[in-house]
């Protein structure tokens, strides 16, 4: 209860483009959906936990999993494959959940969330000398949703902005336009 | 029963004295004696000075003890006239010829 | 802040409530003196606690509101329109003050300063001035002394207490009884010195003196507190003329701070009171006595009484004074204060509790251990009755909260100009104090709105052979599960006509359809609808009905309206008592539980129908339309062979829920879905299960509502069979 997490430095509250000029190094975990390498600043992450009993939210969207327990709370699970505009992932056994503190709402409290990858890797840390503004298109994601492109062995790992990947509030306007169809097996969503 | 103590205050009982004259006071009364007050030599008496007779009367009693003002200047007794304690405090009240003066060394 | 500070706060607020409701009734009842009596002693002990806190500005304000209290208190002033209004500014000055307190600033901002200086300013000059041709209204001491046997005395009666401060700042009390004197005589003058602490924490430089004073003059009254006019602010001075009431002695002798039987034997010492009056008292009491004291004798004063030493009256209010005390403190010990948070902290401790409670009687229940599974019965039951208890613990009445609407309704109809009286029924009603914290908004308007649009103006009631005062309720009382609070009035009613124009104009409703009266009256709760014609600057805020229909909604409730065109216009909220807590019926659907919200429930039967064409069911008789969860909420896989209905009913409409299976009754602490869900229409909330599942919670009226628009939309072109509507907020209509 009660950690607070300083978040000026965090690439999750950074403004897009702001990250270059941090300086420091970013300490991400980096994780795999569908096939990609993806990274969240871990100060975001509160814990990861295995796939399971997630209970589904009819009327929602495609990308809104459901709800866990997570000892004694519900939290909602974002399935971030169809949050993308592609389809939901599949449950396979490597799948993960990750808890991660989403950005304030407007109602200014802070809200967990869970994200629904197919593995977890790891843990990194990445020099900022060795982070690239987003490109202006070709990374076939809203550019707004990446914080930075992380140089790491050679190739680009994405990383994500937070805020703006897990705004509850972009979120919860989404679901209530959006009008998708149950079946989440189909369900997408184009931003 | 030991000889009682005597207490005698000079300066003028006002509330610029009032803190010392009340340790003073508290001092002697904590000998556990009778305690005799001498207020002949006090030119002036004002209500703070009066309220600390009143504490001494009482934290004698409380004590099991006496405290008796046993020579009161003009002013004093004024005081304790205006106040109509007389009657409370039980002092004789000795209107004396040399009334003014010091009357006890 | 402090805790001391917090407790202070908290109980001066109550002390200045209750002094803002002893003033509104003071103004219908403007010489009662018990009310007068409340009223000082309220401002009284926010003074004495502010001193306490050492919060000077409290105590500087609060004691002229308290100086022009004891005027009235002592019938020198008495209360009229102005006066109350003036006090009643006065105590919400306080509260503002108490509001700086509380924010931990060290002095009030400017602008509250200078109304504190203004206000402060006409209590001064208006009641307290003691100059010559100052618009307080004099009594004249014999004229009103009708009520009571006089004390027949010519004396002036001072009694004078004299602030700690005096002797520091350079004032010595004997100055001011020297003064005194030179206006006429004192005849006798008792010195109290009860308020001297013991030597260690006596300050020297402190005052502590009072005296309780015969005073013989032919001066007048203004002249006498002339004489203590620089320490006005710093001594409570209270002066009874002569030939006062045996009564005003009485209520004096309750208004000081010493020992009461001390003061009495006093009074009778210095000639206040004399054997004669003592004689004239006893003869008083041998006849229908018209004392108000407690008849409540104390052996001590029986003595006192037979050795003709004090009045009866005395001895009686020196009883009643002290049964006061002790009434007081034994109220002090029945109660505890605490933070509001660790109750709700305890709430959840218990809620999860008792989900891992289920969880535990599952596991016994699956081991097959007869033993472990009574044990756990056992177990279960405890927890049970200690949430219940814990829940218990939040509820409050709903008294204070329809309390302040005195005030409210004051206010408002004196700035409409009408004449409203606010009549207030049940408030003992107990609910949860989340609910209470929610409904203050939505009762808020639905009265100003009451008396705004519902009450008609005097000239309109007495054309239509009504009372010129209006009349409002506000009533609650419990009813299966819920408590129902009503805001009635005695108005005009709600003119469907123009409401349905004006719908129509707007919008809302498309021309030619017909609605019931039931329909037209809810439209005023739709986004967007005011039938005001001006709007005036109460209920046309921008804020409309809608608002109020939308926070009830948010808490589980719903608002109805009956409406009788000339006789008035009756909103009945219905709220459930808590909203940690809900009795549910647990139905499956698929692989998920969901539960039904139990008071929606009117029975449950398994579902016999010939063909899938139709979605409804005879039910004996009755043609009953349903909802199949599968379908509505896009469930795959295969139907079971047998279906079950839960037939529910909301708002009078009975439909049915077509599900899986029934899984019985539960009753289970709920836990809100989050923002990210605040769009989400037919889910309640969200509960977890004994196995460690979430189950949701439905909403069945926004299921219906869901429901019946899907059905419309397939009646142009016949869409997919799970397709869906919007989800978007919707206005709800029935």
């Amino acid at each position: 209860m009660g950690q607070i997490v300083p978040h000026a430095t965090l690439p999750a509250q950074a403004p897009t483009g702001a990250l270059a000029a941090a300086g420091d190094a970013h300490q991400v975990l980096t994780f795999t959906l569908g096939g990609e390498l993806f990274a969240i600043g871990i100060l975001n992450v509160k814990e990861i936990i295995e796939y399971g009993q997630v209970t589904e939210i009819p009327m929602m969207p495609g990308f809104i999993r459901g709800v866990i327990n997570l000892r004694g709370a519900v939290v909602p699970v974002i399935d971030l494959s169809a949050r993308f505009g592609g389809a939901q992932s599949t449950v396979g056994k490597r799948t993960c959940i990750v808890i991660v503190e989403a950005p304030t709402g407007e109602d200014g409290l802070r809200h967990d969330i869970g994200v629904v990858v197919d593995a977890v890797s790891e843990v990194l840390d990445i020099p900022a000398g060795d982070v690239e503004p987003p490109p202006a298109f070709g990374a076939r994601l809203r550019t707004d949703f990446i914080a930075g492109m992380g140089r790491v062995a050679g190739r680009f790992v994405i990383i994500l902005d937070a805020a703006k990947v897990l705004s509850v509030d972009e979120l919860a306007l989404l679901s209530s336009l959006d009008g998708a169809p149950a079946q989440a097996s189909h369900a997408t969503h184009d931003a | 029963m030991p000889a009682p103590l005597r207490l005698t205050f000079t300066d003028d009982m006002t509330i610029y004295n009032a803190a010392a004259q009340k340790a003073q006071l508290l001092e002697a009364l904590d000998a556990g004696q009778d305690l005799e007050i001498d207020l002949s030599l006090v030119a002036e008496i004002d209500t703070a000075g009066f309220q600390l007779l009143l504490l001494a009367k009482r934290e004698a009693s409380t004590r099991g003890c006496a405290a008796r003002i046993v020579a009161h200047s003009p002013a004093v007794r004024e005081v304790i006239d205006f106040y109509r304690m007389a009657a409370h405090f039980g002092d004789p009240l000795i209107i004396s010829a040399r009334e003014g003066e010091p009357q006890h060394g | 802040m402090d805790e001391l500070l917090a407790v202070f706060a908290q109980e001066a607020r109550e002390q200045v409530a209750a002094m803002e409701a002893g003033l509104l009734q003071l103004e219908d009842n403007p010489a009662d003196h018990d009310l007068i009596n409340g009223i000082f002693r309220a401002a009284h002990t926010v003074k004495g606690g502010a001193g306490t806190v050492e919060c000077t500005f409290i105590v500087d304000f609060t004691h002229a509101v308290e100086g022009v209290l004891s005027r009235m208190r002592d019938s020198e002033i008495q209360a009229n329109g102005d006066l109350v209004a003036l006090l009643l500014a006065c105590s919400d000055h306080m509260a503002s003050l108490i509001g700086v307190l509380e924010a931990g600033q060290e002095a009030p901002p400017d602008d509250l300063a200078l109304e504190g200086r203004d206000l402060k300013h006409r209590l001064e000059t208006d009641w307290l001035g003691a100059t010559a041709g100052h618009p307080a209204e004099k009594i004249d001491p014999v004229h009103a002394s009708g009520g009571g046997p006089v004390a027949g005395s010519d004396c002036w009666h001072i009694s004078l207490r004299f602030g700690q401060n005096v002797l520091k700042s350079g004032m010595d009390p004997l100055n001011f009884l020297r003064y005194l004197a030179t206006l006429g005589s004192i005849d006798s003058l008792e010195t109290l010195s009860d308020a001297m602490p013991p030597a260690a924490e006596m300050d020297p430089e402190n005052c502590y003196l009072g005296f309780e004073i015969r005073f013989r003059s032919g001066a007048g009254k203004a002249e006498i507190e002339q004489v203590f006019d620089f320490v006005r602010d710093e001594c409570e001075l209270r002066i009874l003329p002569p030939n006062s009431r045996v009564n005003d002695y009485i209520e004096l002798i309750a208004a000081l701070p010493e020992d009461p039987l001390r003061l009495g034997e006093i009074l009778v010492r210095i000639g206040a009171l004399t054997q004669a009056e003592l004689d004239e008292g006893l003869t008083l009491q041998a006849a229908p006595a018209d004392t108000e004291a407690a008849p409540a004798h104390l052996p001590l004063g029986e003595i006192l009484v037979e050795q003709k030493l004090v009045q009866p009256e005395v001895v009686e209010a020196a009883a009643a004074k002290q049964k006061q005390v002790a009434d007081k403190k034994a109220a002090e010990a029945r109660l505890i204060r605490i933070q509001a948070d660790k109750l709700d902290r305890l709430i959840d401790l218990v809620g999860e509790l008792v989900i891992a409670g289920s969880a535990v009687n599952l596991l016994a229940s699956k081991a097959g251990l007869s033993d472990l599974g009574e044990a756990t019965e056992v177990v279960s039951r405890l927890v049970e009755n200690i949430r219940d208890q814990a829940l218990a613990l939040r509820m409050v009445q709903i008294g204070e909260t329809f309390g302040r609407f005195q005030r409210v309704v004051r206010d408002v109809s004196r700035e409409l100009g009408k004449d409203i009286e606010l009549v207030i029924q049940g408030g003992e009603t107990e609910l949860d104090k989340s609910v209470v914290e929610k409904i203050g908004d939505p009762l808020m308007h639905l009265v100003r709105n009451a008396m705004d649009h519902g009450v008609e103006s005097a000239e309109a009631r007495l054309a239509a052979g009504k009372s010129a005062r209006g009349r409002l309720l506000l009533n609650a009382f419990h009813d299966s599960g819920s408590i129902v609070i009503e805001v009635a009035d005695d108005g005009g009613g709600l003119n469907r006509e123009r409401i349905l124009k004006k719908a129509q104009e707007k919008g809302l409703v498309p021309p030619g359809q017909t609605l019931t009266d039931n329909e037209i009256n809810h439209l005023i709760f739709e986004p967007g609808f005011s039938t005001a014609d001006q709007v005036s600057n109460l209920s046309g805020r921008g804020v409309g009905m809608d608002v109020v229909k939308r926070n009830i909604t948010a808490l589980r409730g719903r608002v109805d309206i009956e409406s009788e065109p000339g006789l008035g216009t009756r909103f009945a909220i219905r709220l459930p008592l808590t909203l940690a807590i809900i009795d549910g019926f647990l139905v499956g659907a698929g692989r998920a539980a969901y539960v039904v919200p139990l008071d929606a429930v009117v029975e449950c039967l398994e579902l016999q129908i010939d063909s899938d064409a139709r979605n409804v069911i005879n039910l004996r008789g009755e043609v009953l339309p349903f909802i199949r969860l599968r379908d509505l909420f896009g469930i795959e896989g295969p139907r079971p062979v047998r279906e079950n209905v839960v037939v529910v009913k909301i708002a009078g409409q009975k439909a049915g829920l077509v599900v899986d299976q029934l899984l019985g009754e539960f009753q289970t602490v709920i836990k809100p879905l989050g923002a990210l869900f605040r769009n989400l229409r037919g889910i309640g909330g969200s509960t977890i299960l004994g196995s460690g599942e979430v189950a949701l919670i439905l909403d069945v009226q926004a299921l219906v509502q869901i429901a019946s628009r899907t059905e419309e939309q397939r009646r142009p072109a016949p869409a997919r069979p799970d397709a869906l509507p919007a989800l978007a907020a919707s206005p709800a209509s029935h």
